[in-house]
């Protein structure tokens, strides 16, 4: 059942975008309540923000391990990294393999996670365990214009947004909730915001405005 | 004119003493004018030029002060740039390690030579070895934020430096490393030092400038007075990496000295001018005075010519000064030359060339004064006798040719006298130096044979005997006019005495002189007051045998000297012009008389020659006639051939005119003077009176009738009658009667009667004839 969703999902957004690019949707208690949390960002001028990581919480936390139905990982490709953002629960151990030919290194010095990998070539794979919540700059040694981030949450209702800015939450409880944006350009304190939101459990559509650098 | 232009006619207006003076300050004053106006224009050029060549270096060199500003700061961004982008100063920055930062940061600003080198983190967070100093992180987070890099801070105390900022990304950004150099004075001196004129360099905090400054437009050049020097400005705007400051750069350069290499120039070019100006004040004083000068002579010669001294102007050039002076020469002695002929004609006479009374007046004056004792000066008039008749008989042309002929023989005969024509037919001699002893009868003898000579003019002989008068000084008169009028009081005598002779001056000349003075003065008193009377003498015809008509003589009573003789005062009322008035009297009385006689009696007037040239001589007659009544056949006018001397053709017409009265007019005096037969030809005379003299001669030369019978046979051919006047005795009666005398007059019948006693002797008729047949 839940690898038919993935498939189905795979189907759905394969012709838009690579199978790790694509942005996921919660499948928790997809079906059970239809409900659902639409939120768009969109920056000062209106216009969508795409790739803004939003995460609700609210008081009644569900039990048990988060799992997101993406990729762990955190690709090296044509001097990118790819996905440029990346959404794991706490506690994930993020692969990053190199398919570029030349060798990459990666280094943060992020406070959730200050970790250095020193260079390694094609085909090569490291990893890194990312146990504190926060959001985690990855760079490159070696390519300074190389940027990739990496939102460790504790909230299975995360996600970042497509390209016209939508995020789709389901499966939250009713009631009073807070709201987080995070975007490596937000122009605030920690690149996030936070707001005050209230689940009604019917469809919802949300509009938050960030400002954006 | 213009209000402007008033006070240069002003000027041209003012009175200079010299010609010279005028023209030298006219025309340095004119070239003062154009010369001041050419070096004020270019003296303003030079200072526009000047200031605007300064303006547009300040203008560059601001340029080039911007760029090495600009430099600057580059060159600081690099340097933080190559920290910024150090891994492990990064790593130090994001992780927060503030020892490690402090400590690159020293290294830095030891490097790069600044003062200030901090980061300031995306939060807001300053990260500096030494944080005094350092802007507040709020003033600058949003410059930079907007990913400005370089531009001017101010540090806390408010000194303003030149920033550069660099990014420091990990690998986002997460701060900016700011390093920046104060702009004191020895900075911004260093700077100035790059450009290649004199600036002062400031930069300053816009609120801390002066209004003047602080208003001003940036990136232009403006000047600007600053406690007397002249200053130019440029200002800036600089760029700032804070908020909240406004630094402003501003470069001055001093005007005085870009301008004073152009106020030497000026300076030059004012003593150019001055020296240009006094050259030609000189110059043209210099051709002033070349003009002036023989000007100055010219005025002076004038002058002396005016007083009538003699002057000559050299002549010097050949230029139109010489000219002026050769023609002034010239003119002088044109002058000169006139002068002299109008002195000339005015003192000689323009006929002969002999000096003319006023001359010779004068030369006797001279002569006088200059008399010595013991000589004598001798003073002759001239007078040609007979002038008159040549030019009547030869014309004016053969009397002025006589005239001058005796001039020149005067001249001739006596070089050593003074001969003066003083007019007419009457010349003047004067002799002086004459010895006292010498014989004045020779001298007045050698006078008269000048004249005694015949002379030929236009081939007929003319006679130019002349009478003359003599007065001698001292005897005669001391004084010039004494001397003349009694010269000329002996030249009448000598006149009366039968021309063609001399006559000295005697004082009873001059108490003749004076009696006949009185004399005209009795007359016109009683020609005014009444005084003549008429007496008559009988006309008896020897054919009738009785009285036909009486002669009507006029005889004056003086109170004081009696009866008067017509032979004492007729030719001095002939000479006067009183005849006028006593023969119109004459006529009228005695027309007045024989109106009152019976009507067979007709009465004789003579009439005199200026009388019968008077105009109105007819309307006279005329007027005694009608006044009396009496029958125009009745009255007699008896003229004599003298009246032909005078205009023949004017005569002959009064004659007819006379005659067409009706009146008788008889021919007096016949024989004597210049009996010419022509004028007996030309008008037929009612009578012919044979004079008394031929009458006289009767008695003792033997041709005597002979005569009487020419005449009388002469008068019966052309149908006039004759008289025979002056018959004394019998004897005459019957020779007269004899030869065909038709009428006699004389004592032998009765000497004149007076009016009273006409009327006796017609009755007595028969007395006469009783007297003549006994």
């Amino acid at each position: 059942m839940r690898r038919a969703f993935v498939f189905a999902l795979f189907v759905t957004f394969a012709a838009a975008s690579f199978v790790w690019a694509a942005g996921g949707v919660p499948a928790i208690a997809a079906a059970a309540t239809p409900a659902a949390l639409r939120i768009q960002v969109v920056d000062g001028d209106g216009l969508p923000v795409r790739d803004a990581v939003v995460e609700l919480r609210s008081a009644r936390s569900p039990a048990g391990p988060i799992r997101f139905p993406w990729k762990m990982g955190m690709a090296q490709r044509n001097l990118q990294f790819t996905p440029g953002t990346l959404i794991v629960a706490r506690g994930s151990t993020v692969a990053f393999p190199n398919l570029d030919n030349v060798r990459h290194s990666i280094y943060s010095f992020s406070k959730p996670a200050r970790f250095e990998i020193e260079l390694y070539g094609r085909d090569q794979t490291r990893t890194h365990t990312f146990a504190v919540v926060g959001s985690v700059k990855l760079g490159c040694n070696i390519h300074d214009q190389m940027r990739g981030y990496i939102r460790v949450t504790d909230t299975p209702f995360a996600g970042k947004t497509d390209h016209n800015g939508y995020i789709t939450l389901s499966g939250m409880a009713n009631g009073a909730a807070r709201l987080t944006v995070w975007h490596p350009n937000l122009r605030t304190p920690g690149n996030e915001t936070a707001s005050s939101i209230t689940v009604t459990g019917e469809a919802q559509n949300h509009k938050l405005k960030v400002a954006m650098r | 004119m213009s209000p402007a232009l008033r006070p240069f006619a002003r000027l041209l207006a003012l009175r200079f003493g010299t010609l010279s003076t005028r023209i030298a300050v006219l025309y340095a004053g004119l070239f003062a004018l154009v010369l001041g106006g050419v070096v004020s224009l270019a003296a303003e050029g030079l200072s526009r030029f000047g200031e605007a060549s300064a303006a547009r270096d300040l203008e560059a060199n601001a340029r080039v002060f911007d760029e090495i500003l600009d430099a600057r700061a580059r060159q600081m961004g690099d340097q933080a740039d190559v920290l910024g982008h150090d891994f492990g100063f990064r790593e130090a920055v994001a992780t927060g390690d503030a020892p490690t930062i402090a400590s690159a940061l020293t290294s830095l600003e030891e490097r790069v030579r600044s003062d200030m080198a901090f980061v300031l983190t995306l939060e807001g967070e300053v990260l500096a070895a030494d944080a005094r100093g350092v802007p507040a992180p709020e003033t600058l987070w949003a410059r930079l934020d907007a990913g400005d890099t370089r531009g001017i801070i101010a540090s806390e105390t408010g000194v303003l430096a030149l920033a550069a900022a660099a990014p420091i990304e990990a690998p986002d950004l997460i701060g900016w490393l700011v390093i920046a150099q104060p702009l004191d004075r020895a900075e911004l001196d260093r700077l100035v030092e790059l450009a290649p004129i004199a600036l002062e360099a400031q930069v300053a905090e816009g609120g801390t400038q002066p209004g003047w400054l602080r208003n001003a437009g940036a990136n232009a050049v403006f000047e600007r007075d600053i406690e007397g020097e002249r200053y130019l400005y440029h200002v800036f705007d600089l760029p700032v990496l804070q908020d909240g400051i406004a630094p402003r750069l501003v470069l001055r350069h001093g005007l005085a000295a870009s301008l004073a290499t152009y106020a030497s120039l000026k300076w030059w070019l004012t003593a150019l001018a001055a020296g240009g100006i006094v050259l030609v004040l000189g110059l043209s004083w210099k051709v002033a005075r070349s003009v002036t000068e023989p000007l100055q002579q010219l005025d002076e010669a004038a002058r002396l010519i005016g007083e009538g001294r003699e002057v000559s102007l050299a002549v010097e050039t050949g230029d139109e000064i010489g000219r002026l002076a050769e023609s002034f020469n010239q003119m002088v002695a044109a002058i000169e030359e006139r002068e002299r002929q109008i002195i000339h004609v005015g003192l000689h006479d323009g006929l002969t060339g002999l000096p003319n009374r006023k001359l010779f007046t004068e030369q006797l004056a001279n002569v006088l004064s200059r008399r010595r004792a013991g000589e004598q000066v001798l003073v002759a008039y001239i007078d040609l006798d007979d002038f008159k008749m040549v030019n009547d008989t030869l014309g004016h042309p053969a009397g002025d040719a006589l005239l001058r002929m005796v001039a020149d023989h005067l001249k001739k005969e006596q070089p050593d006298a003074l001969i003066a024509r003083l007019g007419g037919d009457e010349f003047a001699v004067l002799i002086d130096g004459i010895d006292e002893k010498a014989s004045l009868g020779n001298i007045a003898d050698r006078l008269q044979a000048c004249f005694n000579r015949p002379l030929t003019i236009n081939g007929q002989a003319a006679s130019s005997s002349a009478s003359i008068g003599i007065a001698l000084a001292p005897g005669d008169g001391e004084d010039g006019i004494t001397l003349m009028k009694n010269a000329d009081l002996a030249l009448y005598r000598a006149k009366r005495e039968g021309k063609a002779n001399y006559h000295f001056f005697e004082p009873a000349l001059d108490e003749a002189a004076r009696q006949r003075r009185q004399l005209e003065l009795d007359l016109r008193t009683t020609i005014r007051d009444g005084g003549f009377v008429l007496n008559f003498q009988p006309l008896y015809s020897l054919a009738e045998k009785r009285l036909t008509g009486f002669e009507a003589l006029i005889r004056w009573n003086h109170p004081v000297r009696g009866r008067v003789g017509p032979a004492e005062f007729i030719p001095l009322a002939e000479e006067t012009g009183l005849i006028v008035p006593i023969g119109e009297w004459v006529l009228r009385e005695a027309c007045h008389q024989a109106s009152g006689w019976p009507a067979n009696v007709s009465v004789a007037v003579n009439v005199s020659p200026r009388q019968f040239a008077a105009t109105g001589i007819a309307s006279t007659v005329l007027s005694a006639l009608s006044a009396s009544g009496l029958a125009p056949h009745r009255l007699e006018l008896e003229i004599t051939e003298s009246i032909f001397i005078a205009d023949v053709e004017q005569t002959l017409a009064t004659l007819h005119s006379l005659r067409n009265l009706g009146v008788k007019i008889a021919l007096d005096d016949f024989g004597t003077g210049y009996s010419s037969l022509s004028y007996l030809r030309s008008f037929p005379f009612d009578k012919v009176k044979i004079d008394k003299s031929f009458v006289e001669d009767l008695g003792t030369s033997g041709n005597g009738h002979a005569v009487i019978r020419a005449i009388t046979t002469l008068a019966a051919a052309l149908g006039m009658e004759t008289l025979a006047e002056g018959v004394e005795d019998i004897a005459q009666f019957e020779v007269l009667e004899r030869e065909g005398c038709q009428n006699i007059q004389g004592y032998l019948f009765s000497r004149p009667v007076p009016a009273e006693a006409v009327a006796d002797l017609l009755r007595d008729v028969s007395g006469y004839q009783r007297q003549l047949r006994a």
